[in-house]
């Protein structure tokens, strides 16, 4: 490579391009990023892989996540204690798995820890409306939320436990070929 | 098996996914209060209320040890089908009072103890599993893993140690090269593919996520397309340049006598819009390619190579720079199947319209807001197409409805004709004028209105087609693009039939048509430029801001996103076939593209609003990426190969001069191979008798179309297990209710 950088180590670049999707390059500006969204927390030294989480506050203020509804069950999807602190590693893990490469397979699983709010393994009708609130950011009237939450379990759950589990989801996702491009973030 | 050393066990932490084990607890009710103390002494952690029914406390014990509520989740492709993760009851968080976040569900009280043996056998298992795959697999199943980052950089240096000097995915290249795969051009493919998804996937990064951010990722496919043109173009550019240009130029001959041209003509400034004067004896066109061997190689010039055969490296040249792009297309056309392949059920689209309508891209807040106003709007439409039936045609609306069809088509299809006939009597009348030479006019006058033909019709037929009443959004797009194509397609094919007869008439004139054909690509490329870039600041300047600033609601304009990318496949058409007669037609082409892009994102900043409709972007690439394989590179291609093979040369310019057609040279160099290079003759000997030989093209023939057809079959058979798959899935689903429902009616027998 080019410039002599001293963020990585050759080895942890490495780690880092064969466990995301990422390049070298591209987990360099990651870390940039990163580093921007709280620069006195996060050292621009990472050779001794210090353990640094950005709160969850600082995350959904970047430019691409804070008008998404979702914002928060994104983040908190991918940190490792569930409230939403991510360190790089898991900074890094989600913006992989929302990227172009990922593949489908991979992108259901996190999309269904996304949709489940209360992180049950099942999305429940509960769920669902919270779900749909945030989609239509509460214009539709509660009748017609029971009506979309009742329709869409009927037809997506297949075991009959009006709950969705996963299986249920990622076999809805396959009849969704946009699925893919929609559920992607550009960094 | 021995156990894991010490060390490991702290090591390896593979969770399933959300980092910690759930235990997922059976609901409890709200109406079986005087249970609940009952409960929470069996099951501490409980989850939030059933929706259905209320079960009594023993049917719920039994529930809640049922198999699928206490395994862990199994996660599939990994390594096999139904492998499950390997856990251990750690991070013991402190037990939070409300139980729905995620710290809470840490422990399997009922599978804890025996899984724990299982563990470090799953282990085990999974790491040589991953010793045992070759690098690359490695790479991709370790990246598909739905792991944190932290567990698979330990898996990785578990598995391979510390000798790694070189990141695994690098070696996905040497793969390649080590001749695994079936074919080798399906490897080349691989490697190209892999390589310009690497190129495009960085040129105007920034732009393309504005633009996503607030458009969204419909739109945003007309982008993407562009920019994989302009790869292929480069490419071409790029094999065009190193193989033919360079050695053309630095071999160029002596410039011929002047027969007759005025170069003193007061139009030989528009050398650039005509493609003549300057331009005509240049690189640009055929006529200015030698026949021979180097034999003008000038003193001065340090490379110069003195057997490069001009003739073979035409041929070789453009039959790679076709190859290539052939491969990257079907690479390209494969992938987007693979994507936008749905299994057959049409109907459950209220579920799939909650979960995969919101497009992740969009971010800016005006942006967001009308997102969220589409899908409330999509939503209800929806919700009021199930609560009403759809209504019946009664026969009279089906007659109107039918008649209003093919109204609409014949008026189609008549302005194609008359565009056709158009086309061709102009060309006559400017032809018998004797205004073909020289005259800017005369030349320019047909590309312009051709292009202006191609330009304007295709909103005339969607401003007719608005009367039309299609069953579906789909259908209608799919009906706008095939009139379309026709259009384009029958006013090109007016254009070939006039041309033959113009190479026809030139033999007997001893001129170079070719150099006629190209130059006549080349003002319809250009012509092509200036109508769109007209077009953009008329119709999109112009018009959006009339819209924006005299309208009460201060519209803007709406994005026709088909409409756009037949402009761009009939462009690319015409450089594709063009390509033979103009090998620097790609580089005006990248020219063009790079032109387009600024002022289409231009423009579209600022005149035109994000889109209603839900434009289903994936299905729509797939489809356009096939129409630009399809009809559009293998006509060209035909074109060409016709062109190469039935068409007799002009005998008074370019590298073909003596040659009755232009793959006869291609055929006598390997033919005579063996002759000049003993070691080669085996080349020249499978030449003559697999390739030349009509029988082994058969044999070929039917062995592809056996394959083929084979693969069909297969994919019948696959669709057929998909459907008993679903049917069976459906039996468990009731089977599940029976019993749920006997057990509970067995439980209330016994209680009472």
């Amino acid at each position: 490579m080019g410039n002599k950088q001293t963020i990585f180590t050759d080895e942890q670049l490495d780690a880092y391009q064969d466990c995301t999707f990422f390049t070298r390059k591209e987990i360099l500006r990651l870390h940039g990023r990163y580093h921007e969204l709280a620069p006195h927390l996060v050292p621009m030294d990472y050779t001794n892989d210090p353990d640094v989480k950005i709160p969850l506050a600082l995350i959904v203020n970047m430019p691409e996540l804070k008008e998404n509804p979702f914002r928060n069950r994104i983040v908190e999807s991918f940190s490792e204690d569930g409230l939403g602190n991510l360190s790089f590693n898991d900074f890094v893990d989600m913006f992989s798995v929302l990227s172009e490469m990922a593949p489908r397979e991979l992108k259901a699983i996190y999309a269904f820890k996304i949709y489940d709010f209360n992180v049950d393994n099942y999305i429940c009708k509960e769920d669902l409306e919270q779900t749909l609130n945030r989609l239509t950011k509460e214009e539709l009237t509660p009748e017609e939320v029971v009506l979309v939450c009742e329709k869409a379990i009927e037809e997506a759950d297949l075991d009959g436990d009006s709950k969705l589990s996963f299986a249920d989801f990622e076999n809805m996702i396959s009849r969704a070929p946009d699925f893919l491009s929609t559920f992607h973030i550009r960094i | 098996m021995e156990t894991i050393p010490d060390g490991y066990e702290d090591l390896i932490e593979l969770e399933a996914v959300g980092r910690s084990h759930r235990a997922v607890r059976f609901d409890l009710t709200d109406g079986d209060g005087e249970d609940l103390e009952a409960q929470r002494h069996h099951e501490p952690e409980h989850t939030h209320s059933l929706q259905r029914n209320s079960w009594s406390s023993s049917t719920q014990r039994v529930l809640s040890s049922m198999p699928s509520r206490s395994i862990r989740w199994n996660q599939t492709a990994v390594l096999s089908q139904n492998q499950s993760r390997c856990t251990k009851p750690r991070r013991r968080r402190a037990p939070n009072a409300v139980a729905t976040t995620s710290g809470a569900a840490n422990r399997d009280v009922f599978t804890e103890r025996e899984d724990c043996a299982n563990d470090v056998t799953q282990n085990e298992e999974l790491l040589s599993k991953l010793q045992d795959l070759p690098a690359g697999e490695c790479v991709r199943l370790l990246r598909e893993m739905p792991l944190s980052v932290s567990e698979k950089r330990q898996i990785r240096a578990l598995c391979f140690g510390w000798e790694l000097e070189q990141p695994l995915s690098e070696n996905r290249v040497l793969c390649c090269h080590q001749f695994q795969a079936c074919f080798l051009k399906v490897l080349c493919g691989c490697w190209l593919g892999r390589l310009s998804q690497q190129i495009s996937i960085q040129l105007w990064q920034k732009v393309l996520k504005n633009i996503g951010a607030r458009f969204g990722t419909g739109i945003l496919s007309y982008f993407i397309f562009l920019r994989r043109l302009l790869l292929y173009n480069i490419l071409f550019f790029l094999i065009n340049g190193l193989f033919l240009l360079l050695p053309q130029i630095s071999n160029s001959p002596p410039p011929p006598k002047d027969n007759g041209m005025n170069t003193k003509d007061e139009n030989a400034y528009l050398w650039m819009l005509t493609g003549k004067g300057v331009l005509t004896n240049s690189v640009m066109f055929y006529g200015h390619y030698t026949n021979s061997t180097s034999g003008h190689c000038q003193d001065k010039t340090k490379t110069c190579p003195h057997n490069y055969n001009i003739p073979l490296a035409y041929i070789f040249t453009i039959g790679t720079g076709m190859f290539v792009t052939c491969v990257l297309l079907v690479y390209r056309m494969s992938k987007s199947f693979g994507k936008s392949f749905c299994t057959l059920k049409t109907t459950g689209n209220l579920a799939l319209k909650v979960f995969c309508s919101w497009d992740f891209n969009v971010c800016r807040k005006r942006s967001v807001k009308l997102q969220a106003v589409n899908i409330c709007t999509q939503l209800k439409e929806m919700l009021s197409e199930l609560s009403c039936r759809k209504k019946k045609r009664s026969l009279c609306s089906t007659l109107g409805w039918l008649s209003v069809h093919l109204l609409v088509w014949s008026i189609c299809l008549l302005c194609i004709v008359g565009c056709m006939m158009a086309v061709y009597y102009i060309h006559r009348y400017i032809e018998q004028g004797g205004r073909m030479e020289n005259d800017p006019e005369g030349l320019l006058t047909v590309p312009l209105v051709v292009s202006c033909l191609s330009h304007l019709l295709p909103g005339f037929f969607n401003k007719l087609s608005r009367g039309e009443d299609y069953n579906s959004p789909s259908v209608h797009i799919y009906v706008s693009i095939v009139r379309n194509l026709l259009l384009k397609g029958c006013i090109f094919s007016v254009l070939c039939y006039y041309w033959l007869q113009r190479i026809d008439d030139s033999k007997k004139d001893h001129k170079c048509w070719e150099t006629f054909v190209g130059q006549e690509l080349y003002r319809l490329v250009l012509m092509d430029l200036i109508v769109a870039m007209l077009h953009i600041i008329v119709a999109e300047f112009l018009w959006g801001m009339c819209l924006r600033n005299f309208t009460l609601r201060r519209r803007k304009l709406e994005f026709d996103i088909a409409r756009d990318v037949l402009e761009l496949i009939y462009g690319q058409t015409l450089v594709w076939f063009g390509v033979l007669f103009s090998p620097l037609l790609p580089a005006v082409q990248i020219v063009k593209l790079f032109l387009l892009f600024y002022f289409k994102k231009t423009s579209m900043m600022q005149n035109f609003h994000a889109p209603r409709k839900h434009w289903r972007a994936t299905q729509m690439s797939t489809l356009f990426v096939s129409l630009l394989f399809l009809p559009s590179f293998i006509g060209a291609l035909m074109c060409v190969i016709y062109t190469m093979w039935r068409i007799k040369p002009s005998s008074h310019c370019g590298p073909f001069r003596s040659f009755d057609n232009m793959l006869l040279l291609g055929e006598q160099w390997i033919s005579g191979l063996g002759n000049s290079n003993p070691s080669l003759d085996w080349l020249s000997k499978a030449y003559i008798h697999l390739v030349d030989n009509p029988l082994f093209l058969f044999i070929f023939a039917g062995l592809f179309l056996t394959i083929i057809y084979i693969h069909m079959q297969l994919l019948d058979g696959q669709k057929l297990i998909i459907g008993r798959l679903q049917e069976q899935i459906d039996h468990e689903g009731e089977d599940k209710k029976f019993l749920i429902a006997k057990l509970q009616a067995l439980n209330e027998a016994r209680a009472q």
